[in-house]
């Protein structure tokens, strides 16, 4: 048989096992990604199924009240009350107080990077905000017990307040704010970036100055992308772990309106004190991770409501 | 513009310079906070030591007296020894018991000759004694041939000890020693494997999927349903993949043997969380190949997973290295997933199938112990802090060229 010229039968057979392969390389492409969309779904079912257990009647370690859970305003391990209201609050107002923080400073520093700062500045600007966003969390927990916590101390000192070395709400809110600003503002960036040119030629050509321009017309228009922004760093804030257990304190009882006093918040509550891999102590954190489950998700239904319905004029 | 209207514009552009003026000086303060505190206690020795202290015996090679000078840079407490070489301070460990430190170690001291005579594998290996190993007891020979012993079990403090080494001996002979530990060798190498394991799980899955999403699937509901989900996880945050990997994912290690928390789970878990970041970095490679390359290779008569294997892939490499990088970037930063799914106990030997921890989590671990060791969290930290800097800027210069190449 001639090598160079192989007969008909070889050639079909080459490519019927080519008809092949290329079928099961397809399969595989969609398991693959099927597999992938799956796991959010695994996840919040394994996550409901173990959270819910501890509620219901045969649970081995001792039903609790699902009612009770929800309202409660204690979490004590020792006595075994596991109440998750204070913390829910808790985590919102910590959340919201940073997000208040944070909001407007990388607002306008978004603003500055695209509109105002000269092109050499922008290009570094930009990069270091995403550097910011890529420093671990427990870095800045490292950074918060060691910078935020004394700051935190001395400002207790000098409003005649006792605060337990620092660790106190406050320090979560600012550590928090430091924390959630990089997504604020890299999402802030992209928002002013897409506002059209032509607006901003329009309002200048009606006489309004640069300034002007900037803060009514692209701010205005950019509003859409710049507030999705916020609730994906409340977002960021509501699961922030790591550090923020550090600075936490973790208060038994709450909620307190007192910002150096100590607080707890899910996560916090989810990390600490964590000694055995079984029994009602370790099952309810997975009630509590089902509480911030609930949340993140309401969160992300937010951002897709606020795209929709907040307008804005930025997206062609 | 009359001068009100100047004013109030100036008021506002001047807003927006204070605002990024805070946030620079507060990544500036980030920084030097990290590298003051870290800096001094970054080491060579802090990589290459194991985490837990060891007691050895050992004996010396050359243990003959010799005459060595004091280091100019000699702390005022410690007191040094010129016929071996070393210096000792009186200290107290973390149970607030007693304990000789060695300072300083002369290059050419008996110390550089000792080797191990405990029994077992490591007996016989050359084990120098360095700076901040703790000394229990030792023995010397004295001028008459006598042997002495001399140490904590003798009653000596650090002057007393080095008095008598300097006064009456002839050679030393044997030490019992506590090497320093609190080394971060272990965990180095953890990271090392959890990287390893994590890329080699989520790198296929996710490079295929989205190949599928990219290439195969049609534009319909479906698709978009199934990049909705994957896009979903994003958000996640890591704490809930934490959890979730230890009720979902420590059966799959089952299959593989492990009993609790393992390395392979920490790496599961990476793999889950990471899944969203490979899909995107590589279709957003994709998407960049020419759709005229695609034609002329199937056109060539090449089947459609021909053209992907063939054509479209190689040209999406770029992409795919950006997003193997910022795998290992999250791999290194990450701590709350890992502390449920890896466990917080370092261990100076990690094994796949075993519970180990990452540098991350070696940090976690030291700031919640009862008495935090700042300084080697800080230095841990300065670490990783590096490392996700550089993987970052290095993924910063490659999309840069990538966007460039089909311009």
């Amino acid at each position: 048989m001639n090598d160079r010229q192989p007969n008909a039968l070889m050639l079909q057979h080459n490519r019927q096992r080519r008809k092949i392969s290329d079928k099961i390389w397809r399969a595989l492409f969609l398991i693959s990604c099927v597999l992938s969309a799956l796991m959010i779904v695994l996840i919040i079912i394994f996550i409901a199924v173990k959270g819910i257990r501890v509620f219901l009647p045969g649970y081995e370690y001792g039903q609790q009240n699902f009612w009770d859970f929800l309202t409660g305003m204690t979490w004590r391990q020792d006595s075994k009350t596991y109440g998750v209201g204070f913390i829910v609050i808790n985590t919102f107002t910590t959340a919201a107080f940073a997000a208040l923080l944070s909001f407007p400073v990388a607002t306008l520093t978004a603003l500055f990077i695209v509109k105002i700062a000269p092109e050499r500045l922008r290009v570094a600007f930009t990069t270091v905000i995403e550097l910011l966003a890529a420093i671990p969390s427990v870095v800045y927990g490292v950074f918060a017990s060691g910078a935020i916590t004394k700051l935190v101390q001395q400002l207790a000192a000098f409003f005649g307040q006792t605060s337990a070395a620092g660790i106190s709400a406050l320090s979560v809110i600012l550590l928090l704010a430091i924390m959630i600003f990089p997504t604020i503002c890299s999402m802030a960036i992209v928002a002013i970036q897409a506002v059209g040119k032509s607006l901003e030629w329009g309002s200048l050509a009606l006489g309004a100055s640069q300034t002007q321009t900037n803060f009514k017309v692209v701010l205005s228009a950019a509003k859409s992308g710049i507030f999705a922004g916020l609730v994906l760093g409340l977002g960021r804030a509501f699961g922030e772990a790591t550090a923020v257990t550090m600075v936490a304190g973790n208060a038994m009882s709450g909620p307190s309106w007192n910002l150096f006093d100590t607080t707890r918040t899910l996560t916090t509550t989810m990390l600490s004190g964590m000694h055995e891999t079984s029994g009602l102590d370790y099952d309810i954190r997975f009630s509590a991770g089902l509480v911030l489950m609930a949340v993140i998700l309401l969160t992300n239904a937010l951002i897709h409501l606020i795209k929709r319905k907040i307008g804005g004029v930025d997206h062609e | 513009m009359n001068k009100s209207r100047r004013l109030k514009d100036g008021i506002l552009n001047g807003l927006t310079w204070l605002s990024t003026a805070v946030a620079v000086a507060v990544l500036l303060l980030v920084f030097i906070f990290m590298f003051r505190r870290g800096w001094s206690d970054l080491s060579w020795d802090l990589i290459t030591t194991d985490y837990w202290p060891q007691n050895l015996n050992v004996a010396f090679r050359q243990g003959e007296a010799g005459a060595y000078t004091a280091p100019a840079d000699l702390a005022a407490g410690d007191s040094f020894s010129t016929l071996y070489g070393f210096a000792l301070r009186d200290a107290t460990d973390t149970k607030k018991a007693k304990t000789l430190i060695i300072t300083y170690v002369d290059p050419d001291s008996p110390l550089e000759s000792a080797y191990i005579t405990t029994a077992g594998s490591q007996q016989g290996l050359n084990q120098a004694i360095h700076e901040d190993a703790s000394v229990q007891m030792l023995y010397y020979q004295d001028e008459d041939g006598q042997q002495v012993l001399a140490g904590l079990l003798a009653g000596d403090d650090a002057a007393s000890l080095v008095q008598k080494l300097d006064t009456g001996s002839v050679s030393i002979q044997s030490m019992y020693y506590q090497t320093a530990g609190g080394g971060i060798r272990g965990s180095i190498l953890a990271t090392l494997l959890l990287i390893g394991l994590t890329l080699v799980i989520v790198l296929p899955i996710g490079i295929l999927a989205a190949v599928y999403l990219n290439e195969v699937a049609g534009r319909n509901r479906l698709t978009a349903l199934l990049r909705q989900a994957i896009e979903t996880l994003n958000g996640v945050p890591s704490i809930i993949f934490g959890l979730s990997g230890v009720v979902m994912l420590f059966p799959v290690t089952q299959l593989f043997g492990a009993s609790g928390q393992s390395i392979l789970l920490g790496a599961l878990t990476m793999a889950v969380i990471l899944l969203p970041v490979v899909i995107r970095q590589t279709e957003e490679a994709l998407i960049v190949v020419p759709q005229s390359l695609r034609m002329g290779s199937l056109a060539l008569g090449a089947t459609r997973s021909q053209t992907i294997f063939k054509v479209v892939l190689p040209n999406a490499l770029p992409g795919i290295l950006t997003a193997t990088l910022l795998s290992v970037s999250r791999v290194i930063g990450e701590s709350a997933a890992l502390i449920y799914t890896m466990s917080t106990v370092v261990t100076d030997n990690p094994k796949i199938l075993q519970p180990a921890t990452s540098l991350a989590v070696q940090i976690w671990q030291i700031m919640s112990s009862e008495q935090p060791d700042f300084k080697l969290a800080s230095a841990v930290s300065l670490i990783i802090l590096m490392m996700v800097l550089l993987l970052n800027l290095t993924v910063k210069l490659i999309t840069r060229r990538l966007s460039r190449r089909w311009a």
